[in-house]
């Protein structure tokens, strides 16, 4: 029998202990990663289940983004060759030796960043982001020969062409992620750099849409001048109700598929904010993990997470008016103090189905595998490097999230832990001062599927105006199982 | 009275100084033998995860270091409370809310040492 007091005491402390969100400052691990030059490696520092123990493979890599194994299972990593903090270098193709050394296979353009990689038939196929040119899907062959298949792909923005895979079909399967966060040009692409070098650049749908006529005000970051601007349009121009927008291919936010010479470019699946890994399961079914809405922008959008999505040929997934397959109507996803997002498209292509799983809020969730392998577990589980927020840009968070590998079970959506950091608190390890995970961008499983590479980008501090990617911080990181 | 003041304020130093990692791999893998924890995970993993990562603090406080008794997890989920919002019936029937607390309750012990050797 609860007695009324000790009912009392109860409520006190469920209000207090579930805190007053708008007066707590955000506490991410954007906001709390530490900009050590020099890095502490170490794997007793990372957390794994009973019966594996992580090494470390290579140190010392700038921006490093994914691994790919050729036919004598031979390490190769990519660094991007472009972080956000505007951070511009040449993107490269490196071999990693057994002692960790690194041999420059090919160097490319700058033009990045180049967000993944993977090695089918004697080439490596290179998803690069397109910065300055546009997005490109490039073949590298092993004397360093770089071929571009696929140009001008619109992904000057926010999000780049990400993830070349193979498909069972023998093509190559990519991704454009979309130019700005919820389909409005504003100030925050300014922050971003890209608005000063593409100043008409916009999001493109992949077929036609009609807009409600929804406007967003802000002021110009160079001027101070008052913009008025509609979705699908540049910044500054306005929409009216009823506009159609011409749809278009290629086009933002979007997966792809097109033959391995670079012909025959088809959409496969659209409605994606930024579908930034991409991996087919042993069944041959695609997976996909988006980065969700940010709070930031002429339309910011509160409370969405990372998504695995099952792709579907054909299927709109709800960007910008979904997330996760829930409409943005009433009050959903409205940023705590501030009105909600209403829905920009007059009519929607379809209704969205639902994600497999949900993953954390700003979790940044990336490069995705499956395990195949009785050796190493977990078979057919799909396990995602989780990059972190950057928080505050992206939004208040209460405490770092992401910063580690997570496995998830694509039949129920329940997702575990895998590897993160020791310590009382989870956090990058700058910001614990250990030698752990920093911002796992993309895991892969070596060719035999007992091993499993964790790509490691390195150290980014975000200070709400500024993100702060550190050179020579990247780690590639290889987990194995030692008993079974 | 004296009494309930001192175990809130136990109870609020305990919270304070307390981690919030349950389970894997910080831990031994969660009792996975009762069908409500099984079923209870995946309601959790569908509409509270994102939030409350694995139960840590994340978007939202962590709750897997709250006392709270189910009752008034109930009562949150179907009221809300500051910035998260209420989960009608119709989002998470009464069943799946039941084998949600039974999944909460049992993650809060979860605090078991992991053996030394894969199981």
């Amino acid at each position: 029998m609860v007695r009324p007091l000790q009912l009392l005491i109860y409520f006190l402390l469920f209000l207090l202990l579930s805190g007053c969100y708008r007066t707590r400052s955000s506490k991410g691990g954007g906001d709390l990663s530490r900009l050590m030059e020099n890095r502490l490696v170490n794997p007793a520092d990372v957390e794994l289940p009973a019966g594996y123990k992580a090494e470390v493979v290579a140190t010392g890599l700038t921006f490093p983004t994914d691994v790919a194994f050729d036919a004598q299972g031979q390490v190769y990593a990519i660094e991007a060759g472009y972080s956000y903090g505007e951070e511009f270098l040449e993107p490269k193709l490196l071999r990693i030796g057994p002692d960790g050394s690194k041999t420059t296979i090919a160097t490319g353009a700058i033009n990045g960043p180049w967000t993944g990689i993977n090695f089918h038939d004697n080439a490596f196929y290179v998803a690069e982001g397109g910065q300055k040119e546009g997005g490109k899907i490039l073949k590298i062959t092993s004397d360093g020969t770089i071929t571009t298949l696929l140009q001008n792909l619109p992904t000057f923005g926010d999000h780049h062409t990400n993830s070349p895979a193979i498909g069972p079909d023998g093509n190559l399967y990519f991704s454009t992620g979309t130019a700005t966060n919820s389909g409005v040009v504003g100030p925050d692409n300014y922050d971003m750099g890209w608005l000063k070098r593409k100043p008409d650049f916009h999001d493109i749908p992949c077929q036609d849409i009609t807009l409600t006529g929804q406007n967003f005000t802000s002021k110009a970051a160079e001027t101070g001048e008052v913009k008025t601007t509609g979705p699908y349009l540049p910044y500054g121009t306005p929409a009216t109700a009823q506009q159609v927008i011409q749809g278009a291919l290629p086009c933002s936010g979007a997966v792809f598929r097109v033959s391995l010479e670079g012909s025959n470019l088809e959409l496969v699946a659209w409605g994606l904010r930024n579908p930034y890994g991409l991996t087919f399961a042993p069944d041959g079914q695609l997976y996909v993990t988006e980065n969700g809405y940010d709070d930031r922008g002429s339309r910011p959008v509160w409370g969405t997470g990372d998504y695995l999505w099952r792709i579907q040929t054909g299927q709109w997934y709800g960007w910008p008016d979904f997330a996760g397959g829930l409409a943005f109507n009433g009050d959903r996803f409205k940023v705590p103090g501030e009105t909600a997002p209403q829905p920009l498209l007059a009519s929607h292509p379809a209704t969205p189905p639902r994600p497999v799983a949900s993953l954390g809020v700003h979790s940044s969730s990336n490069g995705l595998d499956f395990s195949t392998a009785a050796a190493f577990g977990h078979v057919g589980e799909a396990f995602i490097a989780q990059f972190g927020d950057m928080a505050p840009n992206v939004g208040k968070v209460l405490a770092p999230v992401g910063f580690k590998v997570v496995r998830v079970n694509v039949e129920n959506g329940a997702v575990t832990d895998f590897a993160k950091n020791k310590g009382k608190e989870h956090a990058p390890a700058s910001a614990l001062a250990t030698g752990g995970l920093e911002r796992p961008v993309a895991v892969k499983f070596s060719p035999d599927g007992t091993a499993l590479y964790i790509v490691d980008f390195g150290i980014m501090q975000n200070t709400g105006d500024k993100t702060i990617p550190l050179k020579g911080t990247g780690v590639i990181w290889k987990i194995t199982r030692t008993a079974l | 009275m004296i009494k309930y003041l001192l175990y809130s304020s136990i109870v609020l130093l305990l919270i304070a100084c307390g981690t919030a990692k349950r389970g894997e791999p910080a831990y031994a893998p969660l009792a996975t033998t009762e069908p409500a924890v099984v079923q209870g995970k995946v309601v959790f993993d569908t509409f509270c995860h994102k939030c409350h990562p694995g139960g840590e603090a994340g978007l939202g406080p962590a709750i897997n270091n709250k006392p709270l008794p189910g009752f008034l997890i109930r009562f949150q989920v179907r009221n809300g409370l500051g910035v998260m919002p209420a989960f009608s019936d119709k989002t998470i029937s009464d069943s799946d809310l039941d084998v949600l607390v039974a999944y909460l309750k049992t993650l809060r012990k979860a605090k078991e040492d992991k053996p030394a050797q894969a199981p």
